[in-house]
């Protein structure tokens, strides 16, 4: 009897819990699409992030720096032991460390900076870089790239007239190498005043082999996850700085958080606004239900008994419409993921039960004025009053 | 044997208007009593006290050895559950529900529903086709119909009717009486309100109430 009453009560209220119904379900949608944002944020946002470059270093004692030092009298690092210890504590979400050796060379009589490094890695590292190719295609694996290629700076090539596919010549104290011009760079930034070569091409001309001045590495994560990294680092490499670059890890850790804590206080606006609207229909049906209830009670009907018919009733609206609102939820997570971050939002299926979970506490909650059926005397309410 | 009603000095007040002042007698099982009065007499507030609707200011009224004035809120559910069927002028029935439905309602409220039972209710009253019609498909008469099965189905101690035909053409009202003349040959205990005396003339004894107080109490002359 009672999924029949029940269904009754349904069908016998339809136009005012339609509306109720689509009170809970924009509620809904708007929630589930939030919380598959919220989810997929991180994964998001770290995307975007990568752009910012590096966020960890690893550097001889006293010596922490991103970029250059313009000298190769700096201390130095052993590039084996670096790798080796960087290749033990790897994560999944160290998406790639670059080694770098700088020294001053000439080229044709100019001092200009050259950083030796592992260029596929260093690309990686630095994804805004951009570089003009003189040749048909480019090729991004690295193995494809000759040892002797060098991305050139754009204010040093302007300044020194090359042009990819040109030759180069490099000079440090009696030594010399031969390169090509492999593309020119524009960062927008110091990059553009160097000549980026490999590392090994940079540390025979150096005379400096198997030695680097810095490691520069990118790790996905949190400040404080990006720290726990560093820390556990550089317990394996003692006498090291490993240290994350706190303007940037913290800017993400910042952003990260804020997102969140938007998102968050946006659910729950809506979960107050959707109870409200639930309340405002249930305060006119149980005004409407005053004569069911009176002659409910007449006929020997428990408060607990008729009030648990009437909150089952609300606990279907908010599932049937949590459900409803799941699904539109994701459609709008995916034209939400398109529009703010160019991919679609990857559907978290956790968020159904939870969004519907929701639903159906704020509908019970948005019930409570059911509770004045329990003031109701039978005697007034059979009498007409 | 114990009398299955007994009022003792039984009082009720509403703010200022006493509408029930020291009512007392006693109703044995089997008893067809009408209760007659003018307007405001308490007619009908002594059938709510009698089915656990209202409570007594003082006095006591004692259904089936349960002194009802002293029952709490789920208490006075069970008593109705379980030896009061109701029977109003108003018929109220619920709208959105089938006779069937109606009919079983109470059942719901009482233990389990039983669909069967409830089926051979409506047919004793005569509206075997009618079971699947909502009240706003039955006329007057059939809706009374409704009520009684439904004050029948779990088969009460004491039916209390307040006025059954009050709003009933006479067709329907001599349905609805020789309904309630099958129940109380079968033994059925039943109170009715009633203005008409022709109609309280049915009962074995007849309680005239004036101002709340006792009026007169005879034996009817049975029709």
């Amino acid at each position: 009897m009672f999924p029949r009453l029940l269904w009754k009560l349904l069908r016998s209220n339809r136009g005012r819990l339609a509306v109720a119904l689509v009170a809970v379900i924009s509620g809904a949608t708007v929630i589930s699409a939030l919380l598959n944002v919220q989810f997929d944020i991180s994964r998001k946002l770290t995307q975007e992030f990568q752009m910012l470059g590096p966020n960890l270093v690893i550097a001889p004692p006293g010596r922490m720096q991103t970029q250059n030092a313009g000298a190769a009298s700096a201390p130095l690092m052993d590039e084996a032991t670096v790798a080796g210890q960087i290749a033990r504590t790897r994560t999944p979400a160290l998406i790639s460390a670059a080694p770098y050796l700088y020294i001053v060379a000439r080229v044709a009589d100019t001092p200009v900076v050259v950083a030796g490094t592992q260029l596929g890695e260093a690309e990686i590292l630095n994804p805004t870089w951009k570089q003009e190719t003189g040749f048909p295609r480019y090729l991004p694996a690295t193995r494809a790239r000759p040892l002797d290629a060098c991305i050139v700076g754009r204010n040093v090539a302007r300044q020194l007239k090359l042009a990819p596919g040109g030759p180069l010549e490099l000079k440090y104290l009696n030594r010399t190498a031969a390169m090509t011009v492999w593309s020119i760079l524009d960062s927008g930034g110091a990059e553009d005043n160097q000549i980026f070569a490999d590392l090994t091409v940079v540390q025979t001309l150096a005379g400096m082999k198997g030695q680097i001045q810095v490691e520069q590495l990118r790790v996905n994560g949190t400040s404080s996850a990006i720290s726990a990294y560093a820390a556990s680092l550089s317990k394996s490499l003692p006498g090291y700085d490993v240290r994350p670059v706190r303007a940037v890890s913290e800017a993400e850790g910042n952003l990260l958080n804020r997102t969140r804590l938007l998102i968050l206080s946006m659910i729950l606006l809506i979960l107050v606004l959707t109870a409200l609207c639930v309340l405002a229909t249930m305060a006119a049906l149980a005004m409407e239900r005053r004569a069911d209830v009176g002659l409910m009670k007449a006929l020997g009907g428990t408060i607990s008994r008729i009030v648990g018919l009437f909150l089952a009733e609300v606990g279907v609206l908010g599932a049937v419409g949590g459900l409803i609102g799941c699904v539109a939820g994701l459609a709008l997570a995916q034209w939400m993921g398109r529009q703010v971050f160019g991919t679609p939002i990857t559907p978290r299926w956790e968020i159904f039960p939870l969004t519907i979970a929701m639903m159906v506490v704020v509908s019970m909650a948005g019930a409570l004025p059911l509770r004045t059926l329990g003031k109701i005397k039978p005697a007034v309410i059979l009498r007409g009053e | 044997m114990a009398p299955l009603v007994q009022i003792e000095n039984l009082r009720k007040e509403f703010a200022n208007v006493r509408a029930l002042d020291g009512v007392s007698f006693v109703v044995q099982a089997g008893e067809w009593i009408a209760i007659m009065g003018p307007s405001g007499s308490g007619k009908t507030t002594l059938i709510n006290i009698l089915g656990g609707l209202d409570t007594p200011t003082s006095g006591r009224a004692i259904v089936d050895g349960t002194d009802v004035a002293r029952l709490d809120e789920n208490g006075l559910a069970r008593f109705r559950a379980e030896k009061i069927g109701f029977v109003f002028q108003q018929f109220h029935l619920v709208p959105y529900l089938t006779a069937l439905e109606n009919v079983m309602l109470a059942q719901y409220f009482h233990s389990t529903t039983d669909e069967g039972e409830a089926r051979e209710a409506l047919g004793r009253v005569g509206l075997t086709d009618r079971v699947e019609h909502l009240p706003g498909q039955l006329s007057g008469g059939e809706q009374q119909r409704v009520a009684v099965a439904r004050a029948l189905i779990n088969h009460p101690k004491l039916i209390l009717a307040d006025e059954p035909t009050g709003n009933l053409d006479e067709a329907n009202e001599g349905i609805v009486l020789k309904l309630l003349r099958e129940l109380h040959a079968e033994g059925h205990t039943i109170l009715m309100v009633t203005h008409a005396a022709s109609i309280g003339q049915l009962a074995d004894r007849r309680i005239d109430l004036a101002h709340g107080r006792l009026a007169t109490e005879h034996a009817a002359r049975r029709v």
